[in-house]
């Protein structure tokens, strides 16, 4: 993508003003997308942008330019243009490792992209939405997204670390609609993979579009949850968006730098229950998240972040790990693309199972609710306090599951949350999402077995 | 047509690069429209008294449709060189061929753009970074001696955007516009020995003298501080206010619902109720691309359409849905499209989007609205909008952040950790009275004070 004598020349003239260490990201990306709405093909797009950030670090103080011009010329301009920021700064004493790897080259599957191929991924779409159509008669409206994203990824740091990469990622997303005497409910489905459209060969598209409309159709079929304090059971998968909100943004590093976690302090310190071990693991093979060298060329790692109840480790990227003195980034680094500077993020966070069986840790609830989906979320990490809507739930009344629930929401605080779940089962489940931290969004997954959590706020209606 | 301002951007020519896209189509039996932009960008963080960051870009990009038979092709690529473009012209022919034949896809006619003031301050481009760097330690300065309480920031924050769009067309369209946005925001901490709460505040405009910072660190200090020694509160109907931010992220969820879109989602929710009263007789909702000091003004849309004032509510009755060419098509009868087609950057394809979209109506001074609201909850921040809420369903579920309002209208003991929960017809029709402090924040929704009927907050 660049010449090697530019890559030099531009490190060298990002630090040329005081910088400590400069550093050129350099992507390539093409995208392709299919979406059909009502049995008919509606849009086929494509998309392809270049593009480099360049950025300079002296202490805790980082500037960071980006263009999608790739001339020497404009690089050289990208560079001084970080480099000017640096301008007079004086630096925090920090102590930067090299980082990264002096040659990563093991390229993640890639897709493929000529012609023939866009036609087989309208042919995964059509199967998709016509299997969401054979799920009954109360189906309206079937919308299919079949999208696709390779990026071919070239880093290099004026410390001599250089990584380059190619990773591929799709995702088969179903929206169904379903009415039923005038009563509209709404399901969506959206799993991820790592690869092009050959990485589907092992899954049947005809997946996606039946769940969604199944569910969909289910949920004709409920009632508005009661409001208030009470039991709640997170399924296997289902329980990691509450991971991911409740824990796992708190112990990205940055927020430990900003002194706004609700977990600064807590290193070595009984956070959960001795049942709850939880990992980041951006190795986790074919993922969605998952990757083998982070977006500042550090390898990716499995970091353990509480072992046994005890909060044992944070996720960082290069900046943060050298202001927290820790001896390497955790290689969390990520970024959306070129045009955003890294920040530490989660990938595949994973909670080990425990010894309960599911079923019984239903069966000891008088009065709860099953939460056998979630969808998005939010967090405030400063203060921990979490949401996150339920897409299909039940009610628990005497340790079996009743009326199905539609429109919940869960709201708590992380720690406390954390800290009361009393049952964890011998189940697992792994569900794939995005996450849109500071605006910046990237491929995420979670992996849990069911949880059971002693009390949470329900948001309903009274 | 042409709406040609002094560039606040060194572009080079992108309109002669649309055109030449345009002229390389030929006058074949298909539709081809190019749109390009050009896009620099500085983004400045000041913490701890230091600056964190700066970011600074310069981008651009193209962005290829055709429209062949009713099928809809498209292609964006950052390669502006002559091949680039022609190999967007290719690859969208190409994907057109993949696709099937649907009503509505055309391209818009050439209209008359009406005269458009600037929105293109040329003084922002002048602007030093060292000057932005000044600016954003002054609001961190500003934030952390206001409040003995309030002594960090999370961040304070500076960005600009100076951006020239070009549209041509195969239907004649030929039409370009410059404009510069700037905002200035903080995030306070406010702490105590026990706990510490974030407060946002924002201001924005055009150029760096419309940016009133005291305000922006206020607005932040008093929204954290407020927030101070909340609790869960007991499950119960009770009144509730949405401040001016709150409304503004009401109206981002609900407006996808007001816009008419080629999926017709829109039908499920008020598709069918044009005519009807949808809302508190009260109160009246207008999208405005022509108001000058909303975000979202500009002469003409993402599909070269002139822009316009559009009634959407009109005295709590549903008049209009926005419209771009392809669903006022698909709308049949008179529907024109309301210029309302809109880009989420050059990479998309065009959709139903507001611009500037306010409530208005008679408005209540804010002091007489709180009590009219005595016993109730002032939600100040709303958490998971975007997955709490449904605009088929109309289903309304969000974690939230407040201060209970006492008798008399003043502010009581915060409240966290609680949600509330309605559909989004039911708080458009419970609204009661709105506040005479409309001001717009991101992404081109107006706040202003709302009073609503009772919704259920759950708590213990």
């Amino acid at each position: 993508m660049l010449a090697e004598n530019d890559v030099q020349t531009v490190l060298a003239a990002a630090v040329a003003r005081g910088g400590e260490w400069s550093e050129i990201y350099a992507e390539s990306r093409s995208s392709a997308d299919v979406e059909l709405n009502n049995r008919r093909v509606d849009k086929v797009t494509d998309a392809t942008s270049v593009g480099v950030g360049i950025r300079v670090v002296r202490g805790a103080f980082q500037s960071y330019a980006y263009t999608n011009r790739l001339s020497r010329e404009s690089l050289l301009e990208t560079a001084r243009t970080a480099a000017a920021a640096m301008n007079g700064r004086v630096a925090t004493a920090v102590t930067y490792s090299s980082g990264g790897t002096r040659s990563h080259r093991k390229p993640m599957r890639a897709g493929q992209d000529d012609l023939g191929v866009q036609a087989s991924r309208v042919d995964v779409a059509r199967i998709a939405e016509a299997a969401a159509w054979e799920q009954g008669c109360h189906i309206r409206q079937v919308r299919i997204s079949y999208g696709e994203v390779s990026q071919r990824v070239f880093i290099a740091n004026s410390a001599g670390a250089v990584a380059d990469m190619e990773r591929t990622r799709t995702r088969l997303v179903a929206r169904v609609l379903a009415e039923s005497d005038g009563l509209v409910q709404t399901a969506l489905e959206a799993p991820g993979f790592g690869g092009g459209v050959n990485a589907l060969a092992g899954y049947d598209p005809a997946t996606v579009g039946r769940e969604a409309a199944s569910r969909a159709t289910r949920l004709l079929d409920s009632v508005s949850p009661p409001a208030g304090n009470m039991i709640v059971v997170l399924s296997a998968g289902g329980g990691g968006a509450f991971l991911h909100e409740a824990c796992g943004h708190g112990l990205e590093a940055d927020s430990f730098v900003k002194r706004t976690s609700v977990y600064s302090g807590s290193r070595g310190m009984a956070v959960a229950p001795t049942q709850v071990t939880l990992v980041d693991d951006p190795g986790l093979e074919g993922g969605w998240a998952s990757y083998a060298v982070d977006d500042e060329s550090t390898p990716s790692a499995r970091t353990v972040l509480i072992e046994r109840g005890t909060q044992v480790g944070q996720l960082s990227d290069r900046i943060s790990a050298a202001l927290l003195r820790l001896p390497a980034s955790s290689g969390n680094g990520r970024r959306q693309s070129y045009a955003h500077a890294p920040q530490p993020r989660m990938s595949n966070l994973l909670m080990a199972p425990g010894d309960a069986d599911p079923a019984e840790i239903i069966k000891d609830v008088k009065r709860g609710l099953f939460a056998a989906g979630l969808s998005g979320g939010e967090v405030n990490p400063t203060t921990g306090d979490f949401v996150f809507a339920v897409t299909e739930a039940y009610l628990i009344e005497d340790g079996f599951l009743t009326k199905r629930v539609r429109g919940a929401s869960l709201a708590g605080n992380g720690p406390s949350a954390l800290a009361s779940i009393d049952a964890v089962g011998n189940d697992f489940a792994v569900k794939q999402g995005v996450c849109g931290k500071d605006g910046q969004w990237v491929p995420v997954a979670f992996g849990t077995p069911t949880l059971r959590i002693a009390g949470m706020t329900v948001g309903g209606r009274v | 047509m042409t709406a040609r301002r002094n560039s606040p951007v060194h572009d080079g020519n992108l309109l002669a690069l649309c055109q030449s896209v345009i002229e390389a189509a030929g006058l074949g039996h298909e539709d081809v429209e190019a749109y390009a932009v050009h896009e620099v960008k500085t983004s400045v963080w000041a913490r701890d008294g230091a600056p964190a960051a700066v970011t600074s870009s310069d981008s651009w990009g193209l962005a290829v449709r055709v429209m062949s038979g009713g099928r809809l092709g498209f292609m964006s690529t950052s390669d502006l060189s002559s091949k680039g473009a022609l190999s967007a012209l290719a690859r969208a022919r190409h994907n057109a061929a993949l696709a099937d034949s649907r009503q509505g896809h055309l391209l818009p006619e050439a209209q008359p753009v009406p005269a458009f003031p600037s929105i293109a301050a040329d003084g922002l481009a002048r602007t030093s970074l060292e000057k932005k760097l000044e600016l954003v330690l002054d609001l961190e300065h500003h934030a952390t001696t206001l409040d003995p309480r309030a002594r960090r920031v999370k961040a304070a924050a500076y960005a600009d955007r100076l951006c020239h769009t070009v549209i041509a067309s195969t239907k004649g369209i030929s039409a370009e516009y410059f404009r510069t946005d700037c905002v200035m925001s903080v995030t306070t901490l406010a702490s105590t020995k026990d706990e510490t709460q974030t407060g946002f505040g924002v201001v924005m405009g055009r150029d760096i003298p419309d940016l009133d910072l005291v305000r922006c660190a206020h607005e932040s200090v008093r929204r954290a501080t407020r927030l101070l020694g909340g609790r869960r509160p007991s499950t119960r109907r009770v009144p509730v206010v949405f401040d001016p931010h709150v409304t503004a992220q009401l109206l981002t969820v609900l407006s996808p619902a007001l816009a008419a879109n080629g999926a017709s989602r829109h039908r499920w929710l008020f598709g069918r109720r044009v005519g009807e009263a949808v809302a508190a007789a009260r109160v009246s909702l207008v999208d405005d691309a022509r108001l000058l000091d909303g975000p979202g003004a500009r002469p003409f849309d993402d599909e070269g359409v002139p822009t316009q004032r559009t009634p959407i509510i009109t005295d709590g009755v549903l008049t209009s849905f926005l419209h771009s060419t392809r669903t006022a098509s698909l709308a049949g009868g008179t529907q024109r499209s309301t210029g309302s087609a809109s880009r989420h950057g050059y990479g998309s394809v065009p959709e139903v989007a507001a611009s500037n979209l306010f409530f208005h109506g008679e408005t209540t001074p804010l002091d007489r609205l709180m009590a009219l609201a005595g016993g109730g909850l002032y939600v100040q921040e709303l958490w998971g909008v975007q997955s709490g809420t449904s605009v088929v369903t109309g289903e309304f579920s969000v974690a939230v952040t407040g201060v209970r309002i006492a008798a008399d209208g003043s502010f009581g003991e915060p409240v966290r950790a609680t949600t509330v929960s309605s559909t989004l017809p039911a708080m458009l029709e419970s609204i009661v009275a709105l506040s005479d402090d409309r001001r717009f924040l991101a992404d081109g929704h107006a706040g202003t004070t709302l009073l609503l009927g009772p919704m259920t907050v759950a708590g213990t």
